[in-house]
């Protein structure tokens, strides 16, 4: 849905906004006077048409449940580039990591390798699994072949501590 | 000189050549790693999830770092740096975090370590070895060599973390690049990202972003492209294929982490320093240097 669509026909909501700010740690989303330098050296504009201005008035027109549900918040690259140049310092980036954990706590559409990521970091402290490769001369090397140290997995109390940390409330 | 350091995942689970190089250059600079206790995801992913769970994991890092009994952190990974570099930034400006980190990590025996001071393999170089040490260290100048650097995103922004080189005009991985005898090139598309966040969502796009700064580099008739970051490597090294495919270009450039680049001018054997598993045309660069 467009910008213009979403004003006409959405209804804003006040409260998921709120909870939005509430993440922020004190980054002032209202200063955004929509200058649009986030958003002319946005990375992910070219391709997948990301906007960031548009995602900071969204948010500040209260239009948090649209964006939520929306797959434009799994389009950024998280270079910084944003918050970088953000005359304001209202942060875009910021404000996208918010939506995403909205996103996630709402059952909505979640990329899935975020989710994998998160329970492979349960079972074993990494996000990803350890690979052998193929070089150049169609050798295969491992962790073990290049004289690499082991891999030392977290204790056991971790698991319970990180899955605690995970079901910690919103502010 | 003793200095923890924290791999990250992506480093200890399939970009091998940077570790293996850090683990070859850094002792001849009188600097012992120690690595952590355990090995550990920086919360990076996580951020997107549930970006207090992020927290934790960031500060568990610091904390597993202070009981090495090092006071530096060295974490050559630009997604990690950004992550702990953040994470040190909240915890010590917000009580709340703070506390309920603190409440946390006491679960498991373990304290938030704020005098934790945390280096880049760039700035750890640049500023704490020196390029005076370094030029004195060199066997073998890489004369005639042209090479571009890529920098990443994440260790440069946002600034007022305090990063490790200028936002907009990043100089020290170049310096670091001509103390070696080569020559850095600029060229306009030097802050482009590698897309390598975009894996996880959109990979033809993470590789659309990839190619074709690789395509604008090859255009510039580089010798090859230095990299300092596991995210960075993997986009623009190990998938040079793939992004060659994705934008539909012939592309063969040599690229090689920084310290693998390093190691060859302290003429370390190339084995040792991971340059057999380099996956872009590392060959082409390596016939340039004068044996």
């Amino acid at each position: 849905m467009s910008l213009t669509d979403l004003t006409s026909m959405a209804k804003p909501n006040l409260e998921s906004r709120e909870r939005i700010l509430a993440k922020l740690h004190g980054r002032d989303l209202l200063n955004c006077f929509l200058c649009v330098k986030c958003t002319s050296g946005c990375t992910a504009l070219k391709l997948l048409e990301l906007k960031p201005h548009e995602i900071e008035k969204l948010v500040n027109l209260g239009f948090v449940d649209e964006l939520a549900s929306s797959d434009i918040i799994w389009t950024c690259a998280t270079c910084l580039k944003c918050f970088q140049r953000c005359p304001q310092k209202a942060s875009p980036y910021h404000v996208i990591i918010a939506l995403r954990n909205l996103a996630v706590e709402r059952e909505a559409k979640v990329p899935e390798a975020y989710m994998k990521a998160v329970s492979q970091i349960l079972e074993g402290g990494l996000a990803e699994q350890v690979q052998k490769v193929t070089n150049m001369t169609m050798e295969t090397c491992d962790r073990e072949s290049l004289k690499l140290p082991k891999i030392k997995p977290p204790k056991e109390s971790f698991q319970i501590v990180f899955l605690k940390a995970l079901e910690e409330k919103w502010p | 000189m003793k200095v923890a350091v924290f791999w990250g995942c992506r480093i200890l689970t399939s970009q091998y050549a940077y570790e293996m190089s850090v683990r070859e250059v850094l002792p001849k600079f009188d600097v012992e790693l120690v690595d952590l206790q355990e090995a550990l995801c920086c919360g990076d992913p996580v951020k997107s999830v549930n970006d207090f769970a992020a927290d934790y994991l960031a500060s568990r890092i610091l904390a597993l770092a202070s009981l090495t009994g090092a006071r530096d952190l060295l974490v050559p990974c630009n997604r990690c740096h950004f992550v702990i570099s953040e994470v040190k930034h909240l915890v010590e400006n917000d009580e709340k975090t703070r506390s309920k980190i603190a409440a946390l990590l006491s679960e498991e025996g373990m304290k938030y370590d704020s005098d934790v001071r945390i280096w880049h393999l760039i700035d750890f170089l640049h500023d704490h070895v020196g390029l005076g040490c370094i030029e004195k260290a060199i066997v073998k100048p890489l004369k005639d060599l042209r090479l571009a650097s890529h920098v990443g995103c994440q260790i440069l922004r946002y600034s007022d973390l305090g990063r490790v080189d200028d936002a907009e005009n990043p100089r020290k991985l170049d310096e670091l690049i001509d103390v070696l005898g080569a020559k850095n090139v600029d060229y306009a598309e030097k802050l482009d990202c590698c897309g390598a966040a975009l894996v996880y969502s959109h990979v033809d796009s993470a590789l659309s972003l990839a190619g074709s700064k690789l395509k604008a580099l090859q255009g510039l008739g580089v010798d090859g492209l230095v990299v300092s970051c596991p995210d960075c490597g993997m986009m623009f090294d190990s998938r040079q294929k793939d992004a060659a495919a994705t934008v539909g270009a012939k592309l063969g450039l040599p690229t090689l982490y920084y310290t693998q680049l390093l190691g060859l001018a302290l003429n370390i054997k190339q084995d040792k320093l991971g340059l057999h598993l380099n996956q872009s045309p590392i060959d082409q660069l390596l016939a340039k240097i004068p044996s």
